[in-house]
């Protein structure tokens, strides 16, 4: 067990004092863990900073690895969690875009999740638990560590997803899983529409099933048609017969897992990413208007099939008006029958493609809860300075 | 009051307002006997429209209300005194399943294993699995972020509901979650589901369903000590195997149940039960079964059987899921905690418990979700007798003190209600609670659906606004 004692006013104190002085000076603060996604989302009108990295820190507060649950500080990365995790053959099924270097506190702030949400569902099924320092500078403790909980009002669920805006994570416990005792990864080539006939009338639940488009098989080495790269977990014979199962659609080829690394640290600065979604079984013509048309600007596209989730990466090689113009042609295009959800866009385009997030009364009686003169993360869901 | 009734009477007709006190005893106490509250009246919409008027007459009279379903709930939580009992029960529609996608979209009044078999048709069930299932509603499970048994591997209610039509107790409906696709902004569905009648009522909720598994396995162990059962769930767990379900049962509840209708042939001289269901794909079943067997006989059990054919599956079941109401009846009351630990603080739980039970003298029964540290410690007595009484709430005081210091929450599934509230204050800080009764004037600026429940009322900003003398009006 690892448990590493909190200072006695706890490590979110110097967070609190942060944020009261900003309170006292009516300074906006721009929420950051390690930095490595401050080009996502909507621009937030604050000039300071919180850098929770150097107030909070990082670490693990708490691991019991026979309780399958680990409390760590926001801050903490997916790195140092895999490599605590991986000692005592257990994992955090979390692999939201960005990688290694990608922090805890920051995939709960905004909800992310990569191919392993189809079996694991994403952030908000998986943590338990949250310390947040309010707009306000108060300390809040929601959840706890333990499996299941349902003390009190879900404060866990609202602060997931937040963006901050609710107050600045400090703490984060979640679910664990012991590793399987076999893991495999193929790629199959399959258009949408067979994908999901085989996912939807599979026995076997794939820790991932995720379709790449030709332009992304072709990037990551797997394939150069639209293709299904399946994550299996389990005993040997659950193992082998999901593959056989799978060789009914073509062939299977094995693949390095790595792949599902790779695939993650994918985005290139210079793009614009956007999420499609839907009932997944209608993603099918989703899928197809998708790839044929990022097929012809270059633009990569992967979907969660068992989610309705279609991610698209649409390269941004221009400046200026008429390139944003023929960028909000292609997005408004591809956007049709779907719900949208931007992750990146440039800075012009938030406002006429997706103006506002959490805009509704009840969202805005939350903030006005945690956040009363908005402070924290300003902007970030297209809220008006 | 008179003015009031009439009015609801116009929404409803004569026959669905009660208000004789006779009528209203069965709607005074839930699931969990000990709590007694008398509601002014009761009303029972039956349409989404009925359900609409009614609230927003409340709304416009300033008159507190308690939605309510089946009233299988285990925290005094669906009552309380000198309110409007709002029933939801009537609303029985399941107005589409969409095999395809595997969903479906209830009214609030839908009872969960009528879900289950107009599901089944499909091949397809609704997970969460409350041992109350062939009485409580969906409405119900998603005001307490329902479990059950098989919550271990396929998660509760939060985890099954896509989307709900709320009407706030102010009368506006909103839209929670989105049935087509991912949200972007505050969980506010989230927020909702676990809300206990605080944050308003569902008029319609989008469930998941979840596929039939291709074959079920379900094991029955018997073990000569709780701490062997326990150290066998633990090394299930540590070996990457996420059965279905996991539940214990100590000596106390085998014995009563296997004396009462419910008896599932379960071993009486055992000190612990396991019972273990495994699903999923067939291939590979055996296997994991054989492990999980290996297990429990490595941990010490004396033997283990395996269910053969699904009468003798549910049977097993029938005598797990009706452990409640088999103590129901050899005591005139009970008290049943929903206490959750650490899975590995387990064994020294349960010693404990043990310890404040003889000191208390009280006769305690453990019957738990072992997978998820889950407890269910039950005492029966007799409540006319008030030292007896007296001596069952300290004992279950002291346990759930006991719940709290060894890291764990004080419900994981009945939620708080009336019974778990004089516990918050040892979970919570102020600043937590503070912020919780704040969430709540968000959904309910006049906090008048179910008031009193969940957070002590000490924890809140002053507030003067409880209606409490709109009888007289």
């Amino acid at each position: 067990m690892t448990t590493s004692e909190a200072p006695a006013r706890g490590h979110a104190a110097a967070v609190v004092d942060e944020v009261q002085r900003a309170r006292a000076a009516r300074t906006p603060l721009r929420i950051v863990g390690a930095g490595t996604w401050l080009h996502g989302g909507r621009p937030v009108h604050a000039d300071h900073r919180l850098d929770l990295r150097d107030l909070a820190g990082a670490g693990v507060l708490h691991y019991e690895p026979g309780d399958l649950t680990l409390t760590v500080r926001a801050a903490t990365t997916f790195g140092e969690i895999d490599r605590l995790l991986r000692a005592e053959g257990q994992w955090l099924p979390l692999d939201p875009p960005g990688g290694a270097d990608g922090t805890i506190g920051a995939t709960i702030a905004t909800a992310s999740a990569g191919p392993l949400a189809s079996a694991f569902g994403t952030p908000r099924e998986q943590v338990l638990g949250v310390e947040i320092v309010n707009g306000c500078g108060e300390v809040i403790r929601a959840g706890g560590r333990v499996v299941k909980n349902v003390a009190g009002f879900d404060l866990t669920r609202l602060m997931t997803g937040a963006w901050g805006t609710l107050g600045a994570i400090t703490e984060v416990s979640v679910r664990l899983r012991a590793r399987p005792a076999t893991e495999t990864t193929v790629a199959v080539a399959a258009s949408a529409a067979e994908a999901w006939r085989w996912i939807s009338a599979s026995e076997f639940a794939p820790y991932a099933a995720e379709l790449l488009n030709p332009t992304l098989a072709r990037a990551l080495g797997v394939g150069d048609r639209s293709t299904l790269l399946l994550r299996l977990g389990g005993n040997e014979s659950l193992v082998r017969a999901a593959l056989s199962s799978v060789a009914a659609l073509a062939e299977p080829h094995p693949v390095d897992a790595a792949v599902w690394t790779r695939l993650s640290e994918r985005d290139a600065p210079d793009t614009a990413v956007i999420r499609l979604s839907s009932r997944p079984s209608r993603l099918s013509p989703i899928w197809e208007r998708v790839s044929t048309t990022l097929e012809r600007v270059g633009g990569e596209a992967h979907a969660t099939p068992r989610r309705g989730v279609v991610r698209c990466t649409i390269p941004v090689d221009s400046t200026g008006d008429e390139a944003f113009a023929r960028l909000r042609g292609i997005i408004n295009a591809l956007r049709v029958d779907a719900t949208m959800v931007a992750e990146r866009l440039p800075a012009p385009l938030w406002r006429s493609l997706v103006p506002g997030a959490a805009s509704d009364a009840l969202s805005r009686g939350l903030r006005g809860v945690f956040d009363p003169d908005r402070l924290l993360n300003p902007g970030i869901f297209g809220e008006l300075p | 009051m008179n003015e009031l009734i009439e009015s609801l009477r116009a929404i409803v007709g004569d026959k669905r307002v009660l208000v004789r006190a006779g009528e209203l005893r069965t709607y005074e106490s839930d699931g969990l006997p000990g709590y007694q509250k008398r509601p002014a009246l009761a009303v029972f919409p039956g349409t989404r429209d009925e359900v609409i008027a009614v609230v927003r007459l409340l709304a416009d009279r300033n008159v507190p209300f308690v939605p309510r379903g089946a009233g299988t709930g285990l925290s005094g939580g669906a009552l309380a005194d000198d309110v409007v009992l709002l029933g939801l029960h009537r609303l029985k529609g399941i107005l589409s399943i969409d095999a395809d996608d595997g969903r479906a979209v209830v009214e609030p009044g839908v009872v969960n294993s009528s879900l289950g078999r107009a599901a089944a048709a499909f091949g397809l069930s609704f997970a969460p699995d409350p041992s109350s299932q062939t009485a409580c509603t969906i409405g119900g499970n998603v005001a307490e972020n329902a479990g059950g048994p098989h919550c271990l591997k396929y998660g509760v209610t939060l985890n099954h509901v896509l989307a709900i039509t709320a009407l706030l107790p102010g009368g506006e409906i909103v839209q929670l979650g989105n049935p087509e696709g991912e949200s972007d902004g505050y969980d506010l569905l989230g927020a909702f589901i676990g809300s206990e009648g605080c944050f308003g009522v569902a008029l319609d909720v989008t469930v998941l369903l979840t596929k039939n598994p291709q074959a079920v396995r379900t094991l029955l162990a018997d073990f000569s000590s709780v701490d062997a059962a326990a150290h066998a769930v633990s090394a299930v767990i540590a070996a990457g195997i996420v059965p279905a379900a996991m539940e214990m049962m100590d000596a106390a509840t085998v014995q009563v149940v296997e004396a009462s209708i419910y008896a599932a042939g379960y071993p009486t001289d055992a000190a612990a039960i396991l019972l273990i269901e495994l699903d999923g794909a067939a291939a590979g079943l055996d296997d994991d079964a054989a492990r999980v067997a290996a297990f429990c006989r490595a941990a010490g059990a004396r033997g283990v059987r395996s269910a053969t054919d699904p009468e003798e599956r549910a049977r097993l079941w029938q005598g797990r899921k009706k452990a409640f109401g088999a103590m129901g009846r050899i005591s005139p009351a009970l008290v049943v905690q929903d206490a959750v630990v650490p899975r590995t603080k387990l064994p020294a739980v349960l010693a404990e418990i043990h310890r404040i039970a003889e000191r208390h003298d009280v006769h305690i029964c453990n019957v738990f979700h072992a997978g998820d540290g889950n407890l269910h410690p039950n005492i029966g007595y007799d409540p006319t007798n008030p030292a007896e009484a007296a001596r069952v709430h300290a004992a279950m005081s002291e346990v759930m003190h006991a719940c709290i210091d060894a890291g764990g929450t004080i419900t994981g599934e009945h939620g708080v209600g009336l019974d778990k509230m004089p516990y918050m204050d040892a979970l919570f800080t102020p600043a937590t609670l503070r912020a919780m009764c704040e969430v709540r004037e968000v959904f309910d600026p006049g906090r008048r659906a179910n008031p009193g429940k969940v957070v002590p009322v000490h924890a809140c900003r002053e507030w003067h606004g409880v209606p409490s003398t709109w009888r007289s009006a």
